[in-house]
């Protein structure tokens, strides 16, 4: 059945129980919750032993969490004739809007979270600048690899020093696996760049 | 001799390669050093870029990622160039501070967020076209890691007459930790 109301829109086949909404805002400030959802996510259909194997946390702990994402709708069982259960993740996006202000937690900002123990930085500015700020400069950061914007553009618009900006950066280029391959730098001559565009109006006047 | 082979390399080099580099002591820095003894080159930076890597908090300040390469005579930073964001184009009598607002533009006409900390990115640019304009037989290599930065750079000095020039781009970033500190990074390739 599907329904469009002012707080449900469901184009049908989604889950019919969520309880445990916590469990999404916990994904941003526990790592090992944010770390089990994100390994499921990788790897459709693991089991939960395969998973107890690959994060930091005790097989109780991952029973535990295992079940607290399926009462959030954040992980399936998958049907297998098997006695082991096995696990998908399912997508999702919860949006706030505060004060004008809204902010979407996707899996794609629950996988940076995952890493932040390995990236200290992470937690330094969610801890110190706050949520927001860390996911304006995240997507800033994606729009600096597509060449959108500079490093110093993303520094003034986040009110991050350059130097954190820099180091969030170095960190998110490396979780995202964004950036070329090249075994060096991209090298433009005036040919290279002649068709760009200059300020006609600027031009004119020279 | 060729007229090429009596031209001297320049590299003018922006912030966010030497925050990959680390501060000083660095193995990457202590590489840097030697590749541009054996590229026969120097490194500048603008004014700018020095005060953004200097560290305020100490007195007196102290820049930890330059001052080393400074004190030894193989990083110079440029005196100050004289362009002001706010005043007016027509007004910019210089190709240095025309470069400085040309590539500002440039930047801002490209970009989702217009005005925004573009003049100082646009120092890179100027301080290659003033390096043109001091020196006749010069040529110049830029190292950025902004994509942007990196065309305007090849992109604006030809429009003041200087086709010398060659604009490294390192993505990610974090590259130029091992591409950048190397005699062919520092060298002039030439197409």
């Amino acid at each position: 059945m599907s329904y469009d109301t002012e707080h449900v829109r469901n184009v049908g086949n989604g889950p019919t129980m969520i309880t445990g909404l916590s469990t999404f805002t916990e994904l941003l400030t526990n790592t090992n919750l944010a770390d089990l959802y994100i390994a499921i996510r990788l790897s459709p259909g693991v089991t939960a032993p395969e998973i107890a194997d690959q994060v930091a946390v005790s097989k109780k702990t991952v029973y535990e969490y295992l079940h607290r994402l399926e009462r959030a709708g954040l992980i399936t069982e998958t049907k297998d004739d098997s006695a082991t259960r096995a696990y998908n993740a399912e997508d999702f996006e919860l949006t706030l809007t505060i004060r004008g202000i809204e902010i979407t937690i996707t899996p794609k900002l629950v996988a940076v979270i995952a890493r932040s123990d390995a990236y200290p930085i992470i937690n330094r500015i969610c801890d110190e600048h706050g949520f927001v700020t860390f996911a304006l400069a995240h997507d800033l950061i994606n729009a600096h690899s597509d060449g959108e914007v500079t490093i110093r553009q993303i520094a003034a618009l986040t009110d991050l020093s350059h130097g954190t900006t820099y180091d969030l950066l170095e960190a998110l280029y490396e979780i995202h696996d964004i950036g070329g391959d090249g075994p060096s730098p991209t090298t433009y001559s005036p040919a290279d760049v002649a068709e760009d565009d200059l300020f006609s109006e600027l031009t004119d006047n020279k | 001799m060729s007229r090429l082979k009596q031209l001297h390399t320049a590299n003018v080099v922006d912030t966010v390669i030497f925050r990959s580099l680390g501060k000083s002591p660095s193995p990457h820095l202590e590489s840097l050093e030697q590749a541009v003894a054996e590229a026969d080159t120097e490194l500048w930076v603008s004014s700018s870029i020095y005060r953004e890597l200097t560290n305020y908090g100490t007195n007196p300040p102290r820049n930890p990622y330059l001052d080393t390469g400074v004190e030894d005579g193989w990083i110079r930073v440029a005196t100050p160039l004289l362009g002001n964001r706010n005043t007016p184009f027509d007004s910019a009598h210089n190709p240095v501070e025309q470069a400085q607002h040309f590539t500002d533009e440039y930047l801002n006409q490209q970009s989702k967020y217009p005005e925004i900390n573009n003049w100082r990115d646009a120092s890179v640019v100027a301080l290659a076209v003033r390096l043109f304009e001091q020196n006749t037989r010069i040529r110049v290599i830029t190292h950025t890691a902004d994509e942007r930065l990196a065309r305007a750079c090849a992109r604006i000095p030809p429009e003041f007459g200087y086709y010398e020039i060659e604009s490294r781009y390192y993505n990610p970033p974090q590259k130029a930790k091992q591409q950048f500190p190397t005699t062919e990074s520092l060298s002039w390739r030439g197409r």
